[in-house]
């Protein structure tokens, strides 16, 4: 297998946290720290409009993270360039992929690039697509919702490629801590003293795309949840804090930042999951990177 | 790919700017923060007959000097946000400018 030609340095991992609790606002002073959207091909960026890959497949594997991570979050620890997209890619005769964003941006705003930015490269890859599994960490699976959404509103056709979407962590019904912070920062805005009210005004700074993970937004205007992509099968796996599922732990924090019910989207109507798993003993960021995770990958989508 | 020479200065620019910004937007609202934990003490001495005429000039010099010191601070960062857009966008025409490779 082909390991990583390059990693992630520190600066990267910097602009990558900061882009996340600052990146609307980064990006709207054209800042050099604001992350690019960009797709990469075993650690090696990748041009859209002439997409270079080793061995092209005609299956894709594109894996998508979350709130300030960068693509080497999925790799697994001390093996780097080892992750759940190229172990799939042997196992499926797949090209594995990743995508690297701006995870302050509004959600609807990387879905729309995403969705456009998948419509230039599955044009223009070196042989016809037939087949598109996406796989979204916590907010990279509201991405993939979102941008799903994207282009069937505008017609792209890469739609029609989506096998499987599988959301690790992924807060459907928002995080409580995003929700913790909304209402801190409203709480603390409502004080007449203003050394009260500061503390709100640092809460208020938190980026878009944390706001919008609040209550799981996926569209620009919060008019109820799209369905899901029809034709596609649709996984969901969650992560629990402590081993034991019935755990008060679990109850009150998940994963650690999302509830079990909430990336399961268990209250969202019409939705029909192909498949839900929840693992125990998992936080939220080893979802990422975990073999029971890719065991469970495995055995759906092979 | 690494970063070129060119794009580590333009980052470190980019920190400059949000270092900047911070320093100023934050001097200023910590200013705010300072005059309104300091009234808490000089509202209850106002209540003292005895002592309100001095701790009401009190406050005002207070007041005048801590003001004086946030502002300075914030005025000094804009300086410093400011050269450091400059720079970044010299940087960027001399790059527009120069032949490629």
């Amino acid at each position: 297998m082909t390991q990583h030609t390059r990693s992630a340095n520190w600066q990267d991992h910097a602009s990558a946290i900061l882009s996340g609790f600052l990146g609307d606002w980064l990006e709207h002073r054209a800042s050099p720290l604001a992350v690019d959207l960009q797709f990469f091909h075993r650690g090696l960026p990748l041009c859209l409009n002439q997409p270079e890959a080793d061995q092209p497949e005609r299956t894709l594997v594109l894996m998508i993270h979350g709130l300030t991570e960068l693509e080497s979050i999925w790799d697994y620890p001390d093996q780097p360039g080892v992750n759940y997209g190229t172990l799939l890619a042997q196992l499926l005769g797949a090209t594995p992929l990743c995508l690297r964003y701006n995870s302050g941006r509004a959600i609807y705003r990387n879905g729309e690039a995403l969705s456009e930015a998948l419509d230039t490269l599955t044009r223009h890859w070196p042989v016809p697509v037939e087949r598109l599994i996406l796989v979204g960490h916590s907010m990279g699976g509201l991405i993939i919702r979102s941008a799903c959404h994207a282009a069937t509103q505008a017609g792209h056709s890469w739609t029609a490629l989506v096998d499987s979407c599988v959301y690790l962590g992924s807060p459907h019904e928002g995080s409580w801590l995003a929700q913790a912070a909304h209402s801190a920062a409203g709480v603390m805005n409502r004080q007449s003293r203003d050394y009260l009210k500061a503390v709100g005004d640092v809460l208020d700074l938190r980026s878009e795309g944390i706001r919008n993970l609040s209550r799981g937004e996926v569209l620009a205007e919060q008019r109820g949840m799209p369905p899901l992509l029809p034709g596609a099968r649709h996984f969901a796996i969650s992560g629990l804090l402590v081993n034991n599922p019935e755990h008060p732990v679990n109850t009150l924090f998940g994963d650690a930042l999302v509830l079990d019910a909430s990336a399961r989207g268990t209250h969202q109507p019409g939705w029909q999951l192909t498949a839900t798993a929840c693992i125990p003993g998992i936080n939220h960021i080893r979802l990422t990177h975990h073999d029971k995770v890719y065991q469970q990958l495995k055995e759906w989508l092979r | 790919m690494n970063r070129t020479s060119e794009q580590s200065i333009q980052w470190w620019l980019g920190v400059v700017d949000i270092s900047a910004t911070a320093v100023a937007a934050g001097s200023l609202r910590l200013e705010q923060v300072h005059h309104a934990i300091a009234d808490e003490s000089f509202n209850v001495l106002a209540r003292i007959p005895v002592i309100r005429p001095v701790s009401e000039s009190v406050r005002v010099v207070h007041h005048a000097i801590s003001g004086l010191s946030y502002r300075t601070v914030a005025g000094i960062a804009d300086t410093v946000h400011k050269l450091s857009g400059l720079q970044s966008k010299t940087l960027a025409r001399i790059s527009a400018e120069s032949p490629k490779a």
